[in-house]
């Protein structure tokens, strides 16, 4: 720093002698105070990131010694991986399934949290219920749900004739994830979008309404432009979220039936479980590259969205 | 909003709109508060019963027999409490920097934690594993907390920087003249006034360490590890005949407990820290 100012700022400096400029000591309080969560991130996060793409190009099992670098073995063996090609594509299903229910849900209960009436604070306080809960719970509870034998779902659907096995079947297990999903954290996406429709001008409303507008429309031609960038802001947030979402197939389905309900997450953290370190490391590098992907496409359509309007 | 309700008709749709929605939120519970209830004999028969014919509370203490429930219990605590108060003010003090202080890249800073949320965790399980070994941290309470509030860190600087934002500063600018030094107008000035994100941050954070099931599964001994582990080992212990969902919906509803305390009482704080996120 010293070596590129120039003279008169050297001259003042020594004038100063060691007492330090206010911003410097700003700096300085700026860098302590940081310390501990940069850290923090460095330690678990940064570090290990460098780290998991290093081990994707090693062949390393820690019971079999050897630990070398293999080039691209590690991902010309996933690309032939029926496992990891379902749980690629069951992830996708998952994360873009969830995350447009729960956005369109979202929004509707938003609404009614958001609405005047006089159990407005009940409804907060159980829209924040599902949220709150452990998802180990959810998906267990929900998994007795829909148990074949024993659950209220089945038993309620054949009532009406409807007889089906959901967790049998891999495209019942399927939706029956999504729906645990989509029950799980709508509540949390209709938090957010609440802040969003309580920013909306009430004037905007009076004026639709003197000009002859009815409640769709006003619904329609205000409300939702007006928080589109929210929802896609929130949507985004939730299809990368999602993405590392593990506990509940691995509670719920363990995977199943077969590997219909295998996640890239859960596939990964089973490969550690059988100590394929290398392996699982190239599998989350083809999870970094979705996350990306997804990240760039949020950027595409926020920037249309904003345009927009 | 109110026009658009008061519009279709007075507020009718709004009690509609909540019955459907408090059903479809609440009836998973009364399904799993009824059958810790109900003996096991019962829980087993085709049809299920939707309500059990011989209540009882013998679940309870037969979960607690089954899994070393006392320590697990003291566990979570330990666990969601060193990481909530760890990543809460270890937060404050960076979203105070980097609302207040502005440096040459304190916004690469700020998009650097942000970016870094969306790393998934799992992904970095096989380097964290290792390094732990090397330091001695796996198996243990405080690398369990390193690793908890690391991860939920950025979201909580994310809400205190919006949160600072908002503070006027010049409060601050008033404790200088007034010749306060740097500590002073932090310790005095800046933290009171902060007081109302960090004690919605510290609710937010101890629920989701609370539910945190991943961490202490993979980097937890017996010594350390939580009730969301000794759920998921209670379905493992009898996969071979059907699950023990007699034991299971008792440890359900004691791990729930504290949470929905938590959210009856802080109802308003946790919507109006999740929300600060989403208005920026």
């Amino acid at each position: 720093m010293a070596i590129n100012i120039g003279p008169p700022q050297a001259e003042v400096r020594r004038a100063q002698g060691f007492a330090l400029s206010f911003n410097q000591r700003r700096y300085l309080a700026a860098a302590l105070l940081l310390l501990p969560v940069i850290l923090l991130r460095l330690f678990t996060s940064f570090y290990p990131f460098a780290q998991t793409i290093l081990l994707a190009f090693q062949e390393y099992n820690p019971a079999f010694p050897p630990r070398e670098y293999v080039g691209l073995q590690n991902f010309y063996k996933l690309s032939t991986d029926m496992v990891v090609t379902s749980s690629v594509e069951f992830t996708l299903i998952f994360v873009f399934g969830s995350t447009l229910f729960q956005v369109v849900l979202g929004i509707l209960v938003a609404s009614l949290l958001n609405a005047k009436f006089r159990l407005r604070n009940l409804a907060r306080t159980i829209n924040l219920i599902p949220w709150a809960i452990p998802m180990v719970v959810a998906a267990v509870g929900w998994r007795w749900l829909f148990d074949g034998n024993y659950g209220m779902i089945p038993d309620l659907l054949s009532r009406i004739g409807i007889e089906y096995d959901w967790l049998i079947d891999p495209t019942g297990a399927r939706i029956a994830v999504l729906i645990v999903s989509i029950w799980k954290s709508t509540p949390f996406v209709a938090v957010t979008l609440l802040a969003g429709l309580q920013g909306v001008p009430e004037e905007l409303y009076e004026a639709a309404k003197v000009d002859g507008a009815n409640a769709l429309q006003s619904f329609w031609r205000i409300t939702i432009p007006l928080i589109m960038p929210l929802m896609v802001t929130i949507g985004m947030y939730m299809l990368v979220w999602q993405l590392a979402v593990f506990d509940l197939p691995f509670t719920m389905t363990a995977g199943g039936p077969g590997f219909a309900t295998s996640v890239l997450a859960y596939k990964i953290y089973q490969e550690i479980t059988t100590l394929n370190y290398g392996y699982a490391s190239a599998i989350s590098v083809v999870m970094f590259g979705i996350v990306g992907a997804i990240g760039a496409l949020g950027l595409i359509v926020f920037r249309r969205v904003q345009l927009s309007l | 909003m109110r026009a658009f309700f008061r519009q279709r008709g007075g507020s009718i749709a709004n009690y509609v709109g909540f019955v459907v929605f408090a059903f479809v939120v609440l009836f998973p519970f009364y399904w799993i508060v009824m059958s810790s209830f109900t003996p096991r004999f019962e829980l087993f028969q085709v049809p299920p019963r939707y309500w059990p014919a011989n209540p009882t509370l013998e679940n309870y203490p037969n979960m607690i027999e089954s899994i070393p429930f006392w320590e697990y219990y003291a566990n979570s605590l330990i666990f969601a409490g060193g990481s909530t108060i760890v990543s809460v003010f270890a937060s404050a003090m960076a979203g105070y920097a980097l609302a207040r202080l502005k440096f040459p890249g304190s916004n690469a800073v700020f998009f650097g934690l942000i970016l870094s949320i969306a790393l998934p965790q799992v992904a970095l399980l096989v380097p964290m594993y290792e390094i732990f070994n090397t330091f001695g941290l796996n198996r243990t309470y405080h690398g369990l907390i390193i690793l908890m509030s690391s991860l939920i860190t950025p979201f909580t600087v994310w809400i205190m920087v919006s949160f600072v934002n908002q503070i006027p500063s010049e409060i601050e600018e008033a404790g200088y003249i007034d010749g306060a030094n740097m500590f002073q107008v932090i310790t005095r000035i800046v933290l009171p006034a902060m007081r109302p994100a960090i004690a919605t941050m510290l609710i937010i954070n101890f629920i989701i360490s609370w539910n945190e099931l991943l961490y202490p599964l993979v980097f937890a001994s017996r010594n350390t590890k939580t009730l969301s582990v000794g759920l998921v080992s209670l379905g493992r212990a009898s996969m071979g005949v059907s699950r023990p969902w007699d034991l299971m919906s008792a440890l359900s509803v004691l791990m729930v407990i504290p949470v929905i305390i938590l959210v009856i009482f802080g109802q308003r704080a946790i919507v109006s820290g999740l929300t600060r996120g989403a208005v920026k």
